[in-house]
């Protein structure tokens, strides 16, 4: 039996996938923007598990991949990592403290690391480039802002259950 | 034995579940250029660029009237350039005449608005509301009034995505317009360089480069950027020249795509000659 909050899950990607490509873009600072929909992703693989969170992010990368043009699979496998490890901190007694204290942004700032780093090792590796400064502009940095767009997010997150 | 693989399947369901998808993954990136992928790719990009394109089209009215101004700008800018030029076109036409050379200047253009953009820093793409009933072609390359934007690398009826100067997958060959010689750029994820450059090659920062007419994608020059830094490789006899864009490729929004393919015409050209053999 599939539950409503599986198909909500992926049918929220696509309005926010729509931001990120079309709204996203004006916020970039240089050219590191904040991945709206990995914040999506890290709020469901906490709520609904770690297999759920390491599905879910298949699925997102894929969408992404096929509908942006990127390479095909670099999404899907740095969102599935992402999902998986957002999944960690996906405990019963603790799930409410994560997603309603700073905890979500840190959990964030992990997974969009993770992400990001996989990502950029798909597509850019370039090892005549110093390795650290690569991993600052391509992972550290977008993470960073991703997890502030997140601890923003954390403002407006309602405190009864909405789905 | 079905309750080892139960018992494996209770405690390590999580890892399981990863590396199957994991596995996926993997078989799908390297499935990328088959025609099925491209086939659905063409589908979904289609899809969810009609409904892009009217979400884009709201915010665009408030940049119009900024890039309206910057156009009458360029405007008054060409017609300088242009008075200037004509006065070369009459010499040239006149050389021309005497050489008996054809005239190439003359390529279609096609407009289209960018619907929407997935700027990371390695894999720079741009959706674009023209497609294949606007006659837009795989491979052709996508312009503004400052110089080249990328090309067409996928296309469905209405919308095509391009890749622009900021993906790593796109190499293009240009030139130094000063020097004429010829080089290899690509996107480093931080910069574009031309590689393997010379160190003969006799290139100065400011120098302006354009596409290369030997390129295979691009039919005549179009502005790509300056030269910005001369690497200082230390060993070997090559170079690294990291070059300055002339286009933003974040701000862009309004491009053209040029309708012309030169590999295909240079294929159809080389498969004439076989023919007649």
């Amino acid at each position: 039996m599939i539950k409503p909050q599986y198909i909500i899950s992926i049918l929220l990607f696509f309005p926010l996938l729509l931001v990120q490509t079309t709204i996203v873009p004006l916020l970039a600072i240089d050219t590191i923007i904040p991945d709206l929909i990995l914040i999506l992703l890290v709020y469901y693989s906490i709520t609904q598990g770690q297999i759920y969170g390491s599905v879910l992010g298949f699925i997102y990368g894929f969408l992404f991949d096929i509908i942006t043009g990127s390479l095909l699979g670099s999404a899907m496998i740095a969102k599935t990592m992402a999902g998986f490890t957002a999944g960690y901190f996906s405990s019963e007694n603790k799930r409410d403290q994560y997603l309603v204290s700073y905890y979500f942004a840190l959990i964030v700032l992990l997974s969009s690391l993770i992400d990001s780093t996989i990502n950029a090792f798909f597509t850019s590796i370039n090892f005549t480039s110093n390795i650290f400064l690569l991993f600052f502009q391509y992972a550290l940095l977008p993470a960073i802002y991703t997890a502030a767009i997140a601890l923003m997010g954390m403002i407006f997150y309602p405190k009864r259950k909405i789905f | 034995m079905i309750r080892f693989f139960v018992s494996v399947w209770e405690n390590f369901k999580e890892y399981i579940v990863l590396v199957v998808l994991l596995i996926i993954s993997l078989i799908l990136l390297s499935q990328n250029n088959t025609q099925g992928i491209q086939q659905v790719r063409s589908i979904a990009f289609g899809t969810f660029a009609s409904v892009t394109s009217v979400f884009t089209d709201v915010f665009n009215i408030n940049n119009l009237k900024n890039e309206n101004e910057n156009l009458r700008r360029t405007n008054a800018e060409m017609m300088l350039h242009l008075s200037r030029l004509r006065e070369y076109a009459i010499v040239n036409d006149d050389l021309k005449g005497l050489l008996a050379l054809k005239d190439s200047s003359k390529f279609p253009l096609i407009p289209a608005t960018i619907v929407s953009k997935s700027l990371t820093k390695s894999q720079g793409t741009i959706t674009l509301n023209a497609g294949k009933n606007q006659s837009v072609k795989v491979g052709m390359p996508v312009i503004t009034d400052k110089g080249l934007v990328g090309i067409v690398y996928s296309i469905s009826d209405n919308y095509s995505i391009a890749r622009t100067l900021t993906n790593v997958d796109l190499k293009v060959t240009v030139k130094s317009e000063r020097t004429r010689e010829n080089a290899v750029m690509k996107w480093n994820g931080e910069w574009l360089v031309m590689i393997n450059v010379p160190k003969t090659f006799d290139l100065k920062k400011g120098d302006r480069i354009v596409t290369s007419e030997i390129s295979s994608i691009i039919p005549f020059p179009l502005p790509v950027g300056l030269v910005y830094e001369i690497g200082d490789v230390e060993k070997g006899i090559f170079n690294e020249i990291r070059v300055h864009p002339f286009v933003d490729f974040q701000k862009v929004e309004n491009v053209f795509v040029l309708g012309i393919v030169k590999s295909k015409e240079i294929d159809d050209i080389e498969f004439n000659l076989l023919s007649r053999e």
